[in-house]
């Protein structure tokens, strides 16, 4: 292409499109669209993501989340009814991330259901409840995603209030549309829950109030919220560890028959249990850790921190934690490319063909070129140019136009209806942030259509012959 | 007097389908600079096609075609290409200007296929054919704001811009009305005369065949006589 920026070559073009405007002006709008659909759905896409993202690890999950190695399904906004194994040496994992310099703060949680157990006109009414069991003070700090709407939030330890339930406000709207009953904040209920060893614990609690989730409300509306003591007594998650027991006893549990255990009888240490000696259970329930880093993009070496303290955990980041809430901008953005692929599949075949049109209606203008010697890359140049120019300037308009629009809804961002908002960032508007990645593709994916359109008429122009000169113009 | 032009029993026919048209059967003659010559014939006699041959737009299906001393019969498409550029130029019956360009750009754009002229020199030279043509008022019109004659003005000054060996016309004022068409043989031949260019013209009209000093007549692919202004057979 030794002519390709020949002025005469692009003057040529540029007049022919001017000379061409209906047809040109039809061509251009759909470049336009599919440039404003690349550069403002991409943004909107990309923005979705980073909001997503924030969103996610700011209420939802953190980070990334550590739970029990001995488990084979991963943590989920969505596994209450067949929870997790709980993390083992949670107390010594919570010791260690609170001395970690890359932790910004973490929660334990307990993902469990249960039934409040109430007395209605006289009768027993259990009402069935999901619940995280939290550190209140911690979860608060981690992920403040709870509005206290009535009663209030969990005290400080040793306080009155530092124990109990607090419900979500959709709780409160489902319990009275199915059971008729409305729990006051303040009123003692009886909690109830089938232990791991499959008998029923009961524990005293009251309902501390209701909240409403500030984000995700889609997940946060079914959760309610539980203190970790009154889980732990709920669940029997106190005692001692087996590793503290005296030997004799490990040996007892370990036993193969009833003559082994009473063989133990005989053994000197047997009848001696150092009480002293015995550790409390090293086990809070806790079903994952949630974890915020100060730095997300230290991740991967915290993890190799975590592998290296040899704790009995797997881990997994945000994106895989918060179920598909994380994919619902991927799939977005999936969707924006797509129809922006789509339409410039169409513009590549309305280009190529309008075109094709042009160059058959040109046949004597070619041969004209070519027979005042004109090279074939010449007339390539013309077309090729034709093609660039008119796309790039209907380009340039999709990108101001994405832009005027960005630009119109400012700070406050994108309102989204709240179902659609919950589900992509969490709820409330998405703050649209401008980067260069959708403008460049933009103008990318312009270049390469106006490229790939213009192959086959080019051959088709640079194969007309100077005998058409002679046919007329 | 140099021979420029000089075809040697060239031949050309094509396939109809499956039927042989055979356009040229044999055709020699030798052209040499400065003349002002016409080929003439009735309608598919095989003058045009000679004008094809010589402008290096088609290739022969055998013979000879040697202009300015090369043999161009068996050229490349780029070779063929850049002897149009810078040894043959066209007059066309039907103008075939640039629609989109002006006057002036339609005359520069043949120099600005090749390299070598300055833009000074480039605009000297195409103001001094404008002016030769009779142009100077219409220099921003493009052609659809000309009138017929205008047009083919345009089309001798862009055929004479690169100082070509031969311009070939052909039916230079078939498009033409009568009188407009005596002006624009009047001013090729005046061009001939004061600069020596060299022409060839296809025509079937008599009143231009009676303005050429060479007449050289065809009928069905065959040359039927060969005369000069003086009578004499060439």
């Amino acid at each position: 292409m030794r002519d390709l920026f020949k002025p005469a070559a692009i003057r040529i073009a540029l007049r022919s499109i001017l000379r061409r405007k209906v047809r040109m002006l039809l061509i251009g709008s759909l470049v336009t669209i599919g440039t404003f659909l690349i550069v403002f759905g991409g943004t909107f896409a990309s923005s979705a993501q980073s909001e997503s993202k924030k969103a996610i690890v700011g209420y939802f999950t953190g980070d990334l989340e550590l739970y029990s190695n001995r488990s084979k399904e991963v943590p989920s906004p969505f596994s209450f009814t067949t929870p997790l194994p709980v993390v083992e040496d949670s107390r010594k994992i919570e010791a260690w991330l609170d001395g970690n310099p890359d932790v910004q703060s973490f929660v334990s949680i307990g993902q469990n259901y249960g039934l409040i157990s109430i007395e209605k006109d006289g009768n027993k009414l259990d009402l069935p409840i999901l619940f995280y069991a939290v550190d209140t003070a911690r979860y608060q700090k981690t992920f403040d995603n709870l509005q206290v709407t009535t009663g209030q939030y969990f005290g400080a330890e040793g306080s009155a209030t530092s124990q109990g339930i607090l419900l979500s406000e959709a709780q409160k709207k489902a319990y009275h549309d199915k059971y008729g009953v409305t729990l006051e904040p303040g009123q003692k209920v009886t909690l109830l829950s089938l232990t791991g060893g499959g008998s029923v614990n009961a524990v005293p609690s009251q309902v501390l109030g209701y909240f409403a989730p500030r984000h995700y409300s889609n997940v946060f509306d079914y959760i309610n919220f539980m203190d970790m003591r009154t889980y732990s007594s709920l669940f029997n998650f106190t005692g001692i560890t087996s590793g503290s027991l005296p030997t004799s006893m490990n040996d007892a549990f370990a036993a193969t028959s009833d003559d082994a255990i009473f063989d133990l009888a005989d053994t000197a240490a047997f009848d001696k249990l150092d009480v002293a000696a015995l550790s409390k259970e090293d086990l809070t329930g806790s079903t994952q850790i949630a974890i915020k880093l100060k730095d997300s993009s230290r991740a991967e070496a915290f993890l190799k921190d975590v592998e290296a303290q040899g704790f009995q955990v797997k881990s997994i980041p945000w994106n895989k934690a918060s179920s598909f809430f994380a994919s619902v901008a991927d799939i977005l953005q999936a969707v924006i490319y797509g129809a922006t692929f789509l339409i410039f599949l169409i513009v590549v075949f309305i280009l190529m063909n309008t075109l094709i049109i042009n160059i058959l209606e040109r046949t004597g203008e070619i041969g004209t070129l070519r027979a005042i010697g004109a090279d074939k890359s010449f007339v390539s140049a013309i077309f090729l140019w034709e093609s660039i120019l008119l796309n790039l300037f209907a380009a340039i308009v999709g990108i101001g136009l994405s832009l005027l629009l960005i630009a119109s809804f400012g700070s406050g961002g994108v309102k989204l209806p709240d179902i659609v908002a919950q589900y992509l960032v969490g709820g409330g508007a998405l703050k649209l942030v401008i980067s260069p990645v959708p403008f460049l593709t933009g103008v990318g994916l312009v270049l390469v259509v106006s490229f790939l359109a213009t192959l086959y008429p080019i051959r088709v122009a640079v194969n007309v012959s100077p005998l058409k000169a002679m046919s007329g113009n | 007097m140099s021979t420029i032009i000089e075809l040697g029993d060239v031949k050309k026919h094509y396939m109809l389908g499956t039927t042989k048209v055979e356009a040229l059967r044999g055709v020699s003659f030798q052209i040499t600079r400065g003349e002002f010559t016409a080929i003439a014939g009735p309608s598919g006699s095989g003058k045009s096609t000679i004008l094809n041959m010589v402008g290096c737009i088609d290739n022969p299906s055998s013979g000879t075609i040697i202009i300015g001393g090369d043999d161009v019969s068996g050229l490349s498409d780029k070779r063929l290409t850049k002897y149009r550029r810078s040894t043959i130029s066209f007059i066309f019956q039907s103008f075939n200007l640039i629609p989109v360009l002006n006057v002036y750009e339609n005359i520069e754009l043949p120099l600005l296929l090749e390299k070598g002229m300055n833009e000074a020199d480039r605009k000297a030279h195409v103001m001094q054919l404008i002016e030769e043509v009779g142009l100077t008022d219409r220099i921003k019109n493009k052609p659809n704001q000309l009138s017929g004659g205008q047009r083919q003005r345009v089309a001798i000054a862009r055929a004479l811009v690169t100082k070509p060996l031969v311009v070939l016309a052909d039916e230079p004022t078939a498009n033409l009305d009568s009188v407009t068409g005596a002006k624009i043989l009047e001013l090729m031949e005046d061009l001939n005369k004061r600069q020596g260019t060299t022409f060839v013209f296809s025509t079937h009209d008599h009143t231009i065949m009676d303005k050429a000093r060479r007449v050289i007549s065809i009928q069905d692919g065959l040359i039927t006589s060969d005369v000069s202004k003086a009578g004499l057979a060439v």
